[in-house]
């Protein structure tokens, strides 16, 4: 059996790519952030996680590709959706995990998990772009910052000023108009991150509120975005210390789960498999993945999908 | 007026695609007139026994430009490029319009219709609460209305027989059309989802001997095919407007069929026969007053009939495993109801998904990802259960 899994996420902004070994664990991984669905940005992070792990592409035993670009990654063995592969990813980090929120460049997706870490019901933002990555980049070029430093301009808000949670574009008049009325950037910051936090709600609405809660994707390392979710859903966040490369993750779990060379796993393989998964992903913000329910871990074999060609040339 | 070399389903979809070429060869070889009629419920019968083809004004595929202002944003995007036509002159192959029903905002963009060209347009709403004691009364005289407006703008009387011919014909299509949907439940796989809208959309334009014989043809020029392994889908919603081809391609194309429907541009518009063995116009009342039984809509009122309850039931003949509910942005009547037939199908453990449609784009790859999550769940439940 082959001891290495890849999983790549070509997202609308950044290319993903994870190496895990035979036992669920991260040998390395590379994020790229370059052009919409960017093909060398996702040759550079498989390219990027092979180098870092000292493997050759022969050495992956099976390729998974997921998010928007999912059909593009060459040599993918099968593709599945993000929002499996973040379900995925998430739970083997977190067990007990019942709520996703994703937040990427793009796109936003709250995804209801079941006790045993598979979809349960999902929801995901149409066309626009409100509650999204590109939501904030709107505001740092209205606020002539760089998206980084939007975090602790809104931590130094105070005033509570009303900003359209509604679309991207309308909220960017809305900031133009704010500063000519000589609101304080901070604030501006401060009610855009609130939001973007109640378009959020929304879409938790549709699958049901309930915990613990898992925040991932690239807005999930925006300190300020985490806090104003956590202050409207009334309830604790948990986030990866990689939040961006969940999906990615997910998506190497399940080339090493659906490979056809595995063996059956055993109960203790997959405790252990979690454990290792649970480490490689401890959580930056209380309360920690100890905290979590914590469902029946042998209840992990994955039954995903149906068998398709291998189409590796 | 068809394509002799072309292959019949070759020209069914081509005539979906472009229906005013259709009416424009139409008149131009019988010089008869065409009149417009609106979604969903104007009883086409009459204006075929008064020799009019009556063709459903279909949303058409350009940019909404010069009517844009003539209706707000906020009206769905079918009734916004009826208007947007309407001021581009394209519904001027048209010699009149009909209404038949009461939507707000397709009352709004028929309006526009009105005040954009100097043809007669009737506004004849049928009642929308079903059950009164007054219904059938109202719904009567409506049909009646319907025949003296029509009579006036051909300038021909329309007796029984006429009409009770033009019953018959429109039963043959839709039993024929029928007989394509059922096996389909059954578990033919002859045709695609968008070839099947495509019967049902040519169905609304063209003359229906003329249909009914190119649908003949069709049927025999195909090459039978049983349906595969893969998740069975309902589609559901969608009354007025037809969703578009592509969209049904894509739910498709990640792995699943489609093996029921409730789309106007599907079951829906076939679902009812008139009945042959009453008086006509009583007949054609009667049938407007089933087609709601037979496949609920949520633009009516009807204690006894229960969309979600018809939903469930059409989930469990169709033995489908799944429910994608393609709901057009801002129609009002699907947005009030969706929340309860929502419910109802997550208390039956039916797998269901939302998609909104709009008149502006289609975000493929978006909608791609939620079908295939959806379908990895399907997939993921049925293994597991296995």
């Amino acid at each position: 059996m082959s001891e290495h899994f890849m999983g790549v996420d070509l997202g609308s902004t950044t290319a993903k790519a994870v190496i895990i070994g035979a036992d669920a664990g991260m040998v390395a991984w590379r994020t790229v952030q370059m052009g919409a669905v960017s093909r060398e940005g996702m040759r550079q992070a498989v390219d990027g996680a092979l180098e870092s792990a000292e493997l050759r592409r022969a050495d992956i035993g099976r390729v998974i590709g997921t998010g928007y670009g999912r059909r593009l990654v060459p040599g993918v063995d099968r593709t599945f959706t993000e929002i499996t592969c973040h379900a995925r990813g998430v739970a083997a980090a977190c067990p007990g995990v019942r709520l996703v929120i994703d937040i990427g460049g793009q796109d936003s997706k709250a995804i209801a998990v079941d006790r045993d870490g598979f979809v349960e019901d999902f929801a995901m933002n149409d066309r626009c772009a409100s509650g999204t990555g590109r939501f904030f980049e709107v505001l740092a070029r209205a606020l002539e910052c760089e998206v980084d430093e939007l975090a602790g301009l809104a931590r130094s808000g105070s005033e509570d000023l009303e900003v359209s949670s509604m679309c991207a574009t309308f909220a960017e008049t809305e900031i133009v108009s704010l500063l000519a009325q000589g609101a304080e950037p901070p604030d501006i910051a401060a009610s855009v991150h609130r939001a973007v936090a109640a378009r959020t709600l929304g879409l938790v609405a549709q699958v049901g509120k309930r915990r613990p809660i898992v925040m991932t994707g690239g807005v999930a390392k925006n300190a300020a975005a985490v806090h104003a979710l956590a202050e409207a859903l009334e309830s604790e966040l948990i986030v990866p210390p990689h939040p961006q490369i969940t999906g990615a993750y997910g998506a190497a779990l399940l080339a090493l789960e659906t490979y056809e060379g595995a063996p059956p796993r055993r109960a203790a393989d997959l405790e252990r498999a979690e454990e290792s998964a649970a480490a490689a992903f401890a959580p930056q913000s209380s309360p920690s993945c100890a905290d979590c329910e914590v469902s029946d871990s042998t209840a992990r074999s994955v039954v995903l999908g149906l068998p398709i060609p291998v189409r590796r040339p | 007026m068809t394509q002799p070399s072309a292959g019949a389903l070759s020209t069914l979809i081509e005539i979906a695609e472009n229906p005013t070429g259709y009416v424009t060869r139409w008149k131009t070889a019988t010089g008869g007139k065409a009149i417009g009629a609106f979604p969903m419920n104007f009883p086409a019968e009459i204006a075929h026994a008064a020799g009019v083809l009556s063709v459903v004004v279909q949303e058409s595929r350009e940019p909404i430009t010069s009517g844009r202002n003539l209706l707000t944003e906020f009206y769905c995007g079918y009734t916004r490029n009826l208007a947007d036509q309407a001021a581009r002159g394209r519904l001027d192959v048209y010699d009149g319009f009909f209404l038949a029903d009461h939507c707000i905002q397709l009352l709004g963009a028929v309006d526009v219709v009105r005040e954009e060209g100097n043809r007669p347009v009737y506004f004849g709403q049928l009642m929308a609460s079903m059950g009164d004691p007054w219904t059938r009364t109202a719904v009567d005289g409506k049909m009646l209305s319907f025949r003296e407006e029509l009579a006036e703008f051909t300038g021909r009387t329309i007796g029984d027989a006429d009409l009770a011919r033009s019953i018959r014909l429109f039963n043959e299509n839709r039993r024929l059309l029928r007989s394509v949907f059922d096996a389909r439940r059954a578990g033919d796989a002859t045709f695609t989802s968008a070839e099947l809208q495509a019967l049902v959309k040519s169905s609304m334009v063209m003359d229906k001997e003329e249909h009914t014989a190119l649908v003949r043809r069709a049927l025999a020029e195909a090459r039978a095919a049983r349906r595969d392994g893969r998740i069975r889908l309902h589609l559901s919603g969608h009354f007025c407007h037809a969703p578009r081809p592509e969209l049904l391609r894509a739910i498709e194309d990640c792995g699943a069929i489609v093996v029921d429907d409730d789309l106007f541009h599907g079951t829906r518009y076939i679902s009812t026969d008139v009945r042959e063995d009453v008086e006509p116009l009583a007949a054609l009342s009667q049938w407007y007053l089933d087609r709601n039984v037979s496949v609920p809509c949520p633009t009516r009122v009807q204690h006894d009939v229960d969309w979600d309850a018809y939903l469930l039931d059409s989930v469990r003949a169709s033995g489908a495993d799944g429910v994608i509910v393609l709901m057009a942005k801002f129609c009002e009547p699907h947005m009030l109801y969706y929340p309860e037939l929502r419910k109802a199908l997550n208390a039956a453990g039916v797998p269901n998904l939302l998609i909104e449609t709009e008149h502006e784009g289609l975000p493929l790859e978006s909608v791609r990802t939620r079908v295939e999550a959806l379908l990895e769940r399907i997939r993921h439940s049925q293994l597991a259960n296995a």
